[in-house]
């Protein structure tokens, strides 16, 4: 009988001290309760929604898609900025690459990350003082408007998601969220900068946002809306009377006016990057544009992502470096700036029609060096690309066709017919295939490459295809050791002030178009207008009347904001994206060196590789993933798809 | 022992046989659904390109009343057919380079639904008469030239008197290519002559006879091109309207 108690005994002994705790969170995982109860806490959870933020950076191409390495497809060659080896079409950010996630679904995932946040920091709030909470919980707004700015400008109007959806708690037909009106995201966003722009503060860490930065983000989605309410024409309206694509004709003074007062909101507080810059001193203002990329302390930086070899890395000096001075991963030349853009700059020679002037009286100009064609080009343009012969990291580009061995008594004719697209006659033209050249002795008795170093090869892509190279943010002083794929870590500059100020130029000619005068519009865009072209180096406009067109703001903008992934968006809100890209054709610039002259010559052409960019029109609203809407089939695909 | 070795096998043997009868249960897909779009007034079809002009909407009703939409594209003559089908009751429509067959207004209310409720079964022909946006046509035929272009005549008009449907004229094309199918998504480039309008200046060239030479010098002889006019307006997703292919022999 003890036997049996002393048993009960035991067993009793064994209940009561063991399961304790048996609901003990596991040690291994971050829990809330690390997280939100310290700075440190917030910061990293901050730091990995800023790392996921959508935007267009360094590591974005529409072939791959949002934050991958490989950049070899670039984003400028489809918009007409560039061309490419591997980019020849126009086309629209691909739906998946590799089965990586869609950006549909990269930026849900990010704004539950937001949402969640938001709900569950004032849980916390005993920890941090009250300005810490309203500053973390403004950030939080916008990190979640910057991503329904990224849905927005794809899809037009997408499901809104202003808090964390439970599972199972809410039923599986209560989560499948129809979108809602483009216009009603859009006011989502503006709502969220408006509150980011009250709670947040004056500064913030590198890369955060602070109040500026959300004011600037608005001038630049209000100016989105605007220009969808005034350019778009494809309507798709749902059951309930939500215009999923499309915003009324009658919303556009009210997103322009919000653009332009948003843009106001950063007078006085940020400035054009003029450290090195001298009135008059070309050379100074070329250097002052090359380096307002790479200075940590620009004024004129708003919002930037920040990168940091070897833990945080890209590739773009890799891929885009000229050929000359490729790197050991073989790749270069990527991003060759098309004719087209380098003839909207000032200080070239050029026809009446606006191209570039290469003949005279049907025979080619002739010149001592590639260099002295551009001999007074704008500052700006010789920061932005590289030109043929332009000095980079010390060396002379040399960009060179081949040489023209033909006479020139009386002067050289045109090689092929205007608006020709077939290659070069043979018999009066030496040319390398590769970079492995076989050097031409000219009459003079000395020998001379048939290509530049630094290309066009007949049979060897990896050139300047263009006639140009890229120059915009590739780091000035890298070594060649250096120039490696995952070896990058210069700064994107996201938003900066020059853009601000375009988004304000833009809205207020926008608003005196409308007929709105209640400022003087004009005279405001003008004089920031002329900001811009005086710290470029460029003519300034005489007078508000010189604004006589809608193109002269556009052009502008497209100068200045080249090969900063802005263009594509601006065709697209401009709607002008299919008339510019009807079967387009982009322009090259081939220097030719004439052996009998001992000078160059140049040949303004059509795209030898007869590249065909087409613009559909479906892509104005991109398709939205199949998959999601087995998921959620409350979502109506877009137009066309 | 052995006695049970048999009996497992023979057991086997017959779950393995009577077991995989039928490989699959339901037969495949064999219905027919066919048909063309025409023009209302002229009652011939709509021309268009293939693959990214006209398609047939199916929405399948039979089971679920929000059904994911199955396209069909039409031929660039604007007869459709597929024969690989479901059998099933479907509501059918089409999307093209015409005035929708189905509007909704800005409340959501469809205001016009020509869409078609069909049993789809056997072999089903489905037409739809529908206004074009624009009505190409040719005025004789493209002429080929001593100087080795070709040179097309042709007019275009309003396919519809809706003034919700009479946007601004975008462009009209020349579209040359040596073979049969030739339109936008399928030309060549080096020969293929473009008028491009802005804004509203285009709408004055409606009803005139306008004149469109292939450009790019004279093309290379001894083939045969194929010829077609493309017109469209700013509406909707600009599609465009075609007059019919013409081959010109080039010696």
């Amino acid at each position: 009988m003890k036997k049996y108690t002393y048993i009960i005994f035991a067993v009793l002994l064994c209940w009561v001290s063991a399961c304790k705790k048996l609901n003990t969170p596991p040690p291994s995982i971050v829990n809330d309760d690390d997280i939100f109860t310290n700075s440190a806490g917030i910061q990293a959870y901050m730091a990995r929604m800023y790392a996921e933020l959508p935007i267009e950076d360094f590591r974005y191409s529409p072939a791959r898609g949002l934050n991958f390495f490989w950049i070899i497809s670039p984003f400028s060659a489809i918009t007409g900025e560039a061309l490419s080896k591997d980019q020849n079409n126009a086309m629209q950010e691909n739906l998946t690459f590799d089965s990586r996630p869609t950006t549909w679904s990269l930026c849900y995932t990010l704004i539950r990350d937001a949402n969640y946040f938001a709900e569950t920091l004032p849980k916390y709030a005993s920890n941090f003082t009250p300005a810490q909470i309203s500053a973390w919980l403004g950030e939080a707004r916008f990190l979640r408007a910057a991503t329904y700015f990224a849905l927005v400008k794809r899809y037009g109007g997408v499901p809104i998601v202003d808090k964390v959806l439970q599972y199972p708690q809410q039923s599986i037909d209560e989560l499948k969220i129809p979108r809602s009106s483009e216009e009603k995201v859009y006011d989502f966003i503006s709502a969220d900068l408006d509150y980011a722009y009250t709670n947040l503060g004056e500064s913030n860490q590198v890369g955060r946002a602070n109040k500026y930065v959300a004011a600037g983000f608005k001038s630049r989605a209000m100016l989105y809306a605007g220009s969808i309410a005034k350019y778009n024409s494809i309507n798709l309206t749902d059951g309930s009377g939500n215009r999923l694509c499309g915003i009324p004709a009658a919303k556009a003074v009210t997103y322009f006016k919000a653009a332009y007062d948003a843009a106001v909101l950063l007078d006085g507080k940020f400035s054009l990057y003029k450290k090195t810059w001298a009135a008059g001193d070309k050379q100074a203002q070329y250097l002052n544009y090359v380096n307002l990329f790479f200075d940590d302390s620009s004024p004129e930086n708003v919002f930037v992502r920040q990168y940091h070899y070897p833990e945080s890395v890209h590739g773009y000096d890799a891929y885009n470096v000229p050929r000359q001075l490729m790197g050991a991963n073989g790749y270069s030349s990527e991003v060759n700036p098309t004719l087209d853009f380098v003839e909207m700059f000032d200080g070239i020679p050029k026809n009446a029609d606006g191209t570039i002037k290469t003949q005279t009286g049907g025979k080619y100009d002739l010149y001592t060096n590639t260099m002295d064609l551009f001999a007074n080009a704008e500052p700006r343009l010789r920061a932005t690309v590289i030109l043929p012969g332009d000095v980079f990291k010390s060396v002379s580009i040399e960009i060179r066709r081949g040489i023209y061995t033909g006479s020139s008594a009386g002067g050289i004719s045109p090689l092929l017919p205007a608006g020709s697209t077939a290659h070069y006659p043979t018999d009066n033209i030496v040319q390398s295939a590769n970079a492995s050249q076989t050097p031409y002795k000219l009459p003079n008795g000395t020998t001379m490459n048939p290509a530049g170093l630094g290309g066009y090869f007949t049979g060897d892509g990896t050139c300047a295809v263009s006639g140009f190279s890229i120059r915009k943010n590739l780091v000035p002083d890298k070594p060649t050791s250096e120039v490696l794929e995952n070896r990058s870590d210069q700064t994107w500059i996201e938003l900066r002030y020059a853009e601000v100020l375009l988004n304000r130029a833009e809205a207020a000619y926008e608003l005196n178009a409308a007929g709105q005068n209640d400022k003087s519009y004009m005279q405001d865009a003008f004089t920031v207008i002329n900001q811009i072209r005086d710290r470029a180096g460029a003519t300034l406009l005489t007078s508000p009347a010189d604004l006589s067109n809608v193109n002269v703001v556009r052009t502008e903008r497209k100068k200045e904001l080249g090969f900063e992934n802005k263009t594509w968006w601006d065709m697209r809100r401009w709607r002008t994206a299919d008339k510019e890209q009807n079967g387009a054709i982009y322009r090259t610039l081939m220097p030719f060196y004439s052996a009998n002259d001992n000078k160059y010559f140049f040949d303004a052409r059509l795209d030898e590789r007869n590249s065909r960019y087409t613009f559909d029109v479906r892509w104005y609203y991109e398709q939205i993933p199949q998959g999601e809407i087995q998921k959620s089939q409350n979502l109506i695909q877009n137009p066309g798809y | 022992m052995k006695k049970i070795i048999y009996y497992i096998a023979v057991g086997m043997i017959g779950a393995f046989g009577s077991s995989c009868k039928k490989v699959d249960n339901y037969a495949a897909p064999d219905v027919t659904l066919k048909g063309a779009v025409v023009d209302a007034s002229t009652g011939q079809g709509i021309q268009t390109e293939q693959g990214s002009g006209t398609r047939i909407k199916l929405l399948e009703i039979s089971w679920n009343s929000n059904p994911t939409p199955f396209y069909i594209s039409s031929f660039q003559d604007g007869t459709y057919n597929n024969t690989k089908l479901f059998a099933g009751k479907n509501v059918i429509s089409a999307e093209g380079p015409f005035v929708p067959l189905v509007q909704v207004d800005n409340t959501g209310k469809t205001i016009v639904d020509k869409s078609q409720t069909v049993d789809v079964k056997d072999v089903t022909t489905v037409n739809f008469s529908v206004e074009p946006l624009l009505r190409v046509e040719w005025i004789g035929t493209p002429v080929y030239n001593t100087d080795g272009t070709i040179t097309a005549t042709f007019k275009f008009t309003r396919g519809t008197s809706d003034p919700n449907f009479q946007q601004d004229i975008s462009d009209i094309y020349l579209f040359v290519n040596s073979n049969k199918y030739v339109g936008n998504n399928n030309y060549d480039n080096r020969y293929s002559t473009q008028i491009s309008y802005n804004g509203s200046d285009g709408n004055a060239a409606v009803g005139t006879t306008i004149t469109l030479i292939t450009k790019g010098g004279p093309l290379p002889g001894k083939r045969d091109y194929f010829l077609r006019i493309g017109a469209r307006t700013s509406y909707g997703l600009k599609y465009y309207n075609y007059t019919d292919v013409k081959t010109v022999a080039v010696p």
